[in-house]
């Protein structure tokens, strides 16, 4: 039997402080912002009785944000526990409240796959900056990784390493090779951290085609295939990011990141996109890479080529482009003269 | 003592209101902006000799700084780490944590720093030969490049050799190949940390490697 604890909450705001801190307060353990600040003016006051240790440290670590501090009292037994009179208050701390515990309060906030969710249940945290793939692979289920992407994983998970298709990665500097992970004997947790700085998006596919900018693949399911594809000469060699696309198609979670923020945008007609900032669009969007406006638009108004989608359908795009930082980190760059 | 941990988990910064007669030390360079009353003093990292081997092994600077309030009312401090990342606070209550070296940013002046063997296997996994205990009472601040996600550890868990911030002292550490000599080679995992025991461990969502290995394609 595990140890439990009454939580006791202790703080020493001012009231302009307490009604600020009561907002995050009533979120988070999802009551009334009126009753938490209540409850804020009345402590040092026990807030929650029989928690868990575990418990007690996601409380502990979400309060902490809002400068209130707690105790834990250790509790007797069980008993002790149902015979005590209620506590003030009986917060539920939901699951969203919990995951979210451990980021800064401005993020974007931890997206838990639903439960009626088809593919593998995951969530993404750390949102939207560093944005991190936790997926739980059921029993004798295998999930696609991006080669050294995987940052954590339980140790009944196997890794397996298999050629992706297509040569074409050599060409991109990429990796040729793509990481299998297989739960062994029950479900495992694998953690992917992508490389870039970013958001990260989910798409369950069923059987429709979802196109992939070449570096933004994070991860997939066993019956996704990712091929690389040749955009043609000239879509590729003006689209900004590579000459390749990645094609994404069959039936399962699909799971790809951004740099910077990510937008989701619907198209029906036509839409421009600057060509660094495409990350993914579905199947059935045409597109073809022109110039805004004339040649003395190209040259001077330092947007160059765009991609003009046309069709109906959707668009990933993101916020920033890896030129751009290039462009504006590359002077500071120490630089070694070749030859 | 009051302090805030603000700007999210892309460029956290923390605030810090010292009471008089309070003070707290910093890793140099950590000030970005302070009260005009507070006292800065650049101290030696506990010792001559205790300062070269934390610069040099503990991936810590030879210099702290300690920030003093002498005046009669409270005085604010401002404090960020180099990397882009996220900053994390624990309150120490006679426990101790372990962090990888680079992580320290600031503590109360009642916690103790001090430098721990963590041996080879921590080394050839490329988390330092030593690493960073702090332990006593008081608040300790640290952060690394990426958010930070505490898991709880129950047992045994993975972690990507790079990705490791801090533990607790009940967690050990083992190192082993990601998967076969073939697929440890080309699937570009390598060596992972093996973590054994029961406790935090706080893992850091984004890795330098992963950046390099992102940008160094599209530089010609």
């Amino acid at each position: 039997m595990t140890a439990l604890f009454n939580i006791r909450m202790h703080h020493s705001l001012d009231a302009a402080q307490i009604s600020e801190a009561a907002v995050h307060f009533a979120k988070l353990f999802k009551i009334e912002p009126e009753k938490a600040e209540q409850l804020l003016h009345k402590a040092p006051v026990v807030i929650r009785k029989g928690a868990s240790e575990e418990m007690a440290g996601k409380i502990g670590t979400a309060l902490q944000k809002l400068g209130i501090t707690i105790s834990l009292e250790p509790v007797a037994d069980a008993a002790a526990t149902a015979a005590a009179p209620a506590p003030v208050a009986a917060p539920e701390a939901t699951p969203e409240a919990e995951q979210s515990a451990g980021h800064a309060v401005n993020d974007g906030g931890t997206v838990v796959s639903p439960p009626d969710h088809p593919g593998y249940p995951f969530r993404i945290e750390g949102r939207p900056d560093f944005s991190f793939l936790t997926v739980m692979v059921p029993g004798e289920q295998m999930l696609k990784v991006e080669a050294s992407a995987m940052a954590t994983m339980d140790t009944n998970v196997e890794m397996k390493t298999k050629m992706r298709g297509g040569l074409s990665r050599l060409l991109t500097g990429e990796s040729i090779f793509i990481n299998e992970f297989h739960a062994r004997g029950g479900a495992g947790e694998v953690g992917v951290a992508p490389g870039a700085p970013g958001d990260m998006g989910h798409v369950y596919l069923d059987g429709n085609v979802i196109y992939l900018q070449n570096s933004a693949f994070v991860a997939c399911g066993p019956k996704v295939e990712i091929e690389t594809k040749w955009q043609g000469l000239t879509k590729g060699f003006f689209s900004g990011e590579s000459l390749f696309l990645i094609r994404a198609v069959g039936q399962g979670d699909l799971w790809f990141n951004t740099y910077g923020a990510m937008i989701e945008i619907d198209v029906d007609g036509e839409y421009v996109v600057d060509t660094g900032n495409i990350v993914a669009f579905t199947e059935g969007l045409e597109y073809k890479v022109s110039k805004v406006g004339g040649y003395k638009s190209l040259f001077f108004s330092g947007e160059g080529f765009v991609c003009r989608f046309s069709g109906k359908g959707k668009v990933w795009i993101q916020t920033r482009g890896v030129q751009a930082l290039l462009t504006w980190v590359h002077p500071f760059r120490p630089v070694k003269k070749r030859g | 003592m009051q302090a805030e941990i603000k700007g999210g988990s892309a460029f956290s910064y923390v605030e810090i209101d010292l009471e008089p007669g309070e003070s707290v030390i910093t890793e140099s360079d950590a000030m970005s902006s302070m009260d005009a009353r507070l006292e800065l003093k650049a101290i030696l990292n506990g010792g001559f000799w205790r300062a070269l081997l934390r610069k040099f092994l503990g991936g810590e600077t030879f210099f702290v700084s300690r920030f003093s309030n002498q005046t009669d009312s409270k005085a604010r401090l401002t404090i960020v780490q180099p990397t882009p990342g996220e900053v994390k606070c624990e309150e120490l209550n006679g426990g101790s944590l372990f962090l990888q070296p680079g992580a320290f940013l600031a503590c109360e002046e009642t916690v103790s720093l001090g430098l721990q063997w963590a041996g080879l296997v921590s080394w050839i996994a490329g988390e330092g030969l030593f690493r960073l205990v702090v332990s006593g009472q008081g608040k300790v601040w640290y952060g690394a490049y990426g958010a930070l996600l505490t898991r709880e550890i129950d047992g045994e868990f993975i972690v990507d050799s790079g990705h490791l911030v801090a533990y607790d002292p009940t967690i050990k550490l083992r190192l082993q190949l990601a998967a076969g000599l073939f697929s440890s080679f080309f699937g570009g995992e390598g060596l992972v940390t093996r973590v054994q025991g029961k406790g935090r461990v706080v893992i850091q969502t984004r890795s330098i490697g992963g950046l390099t290995s992102w940008v160094n394609p599209k530089l010609y």
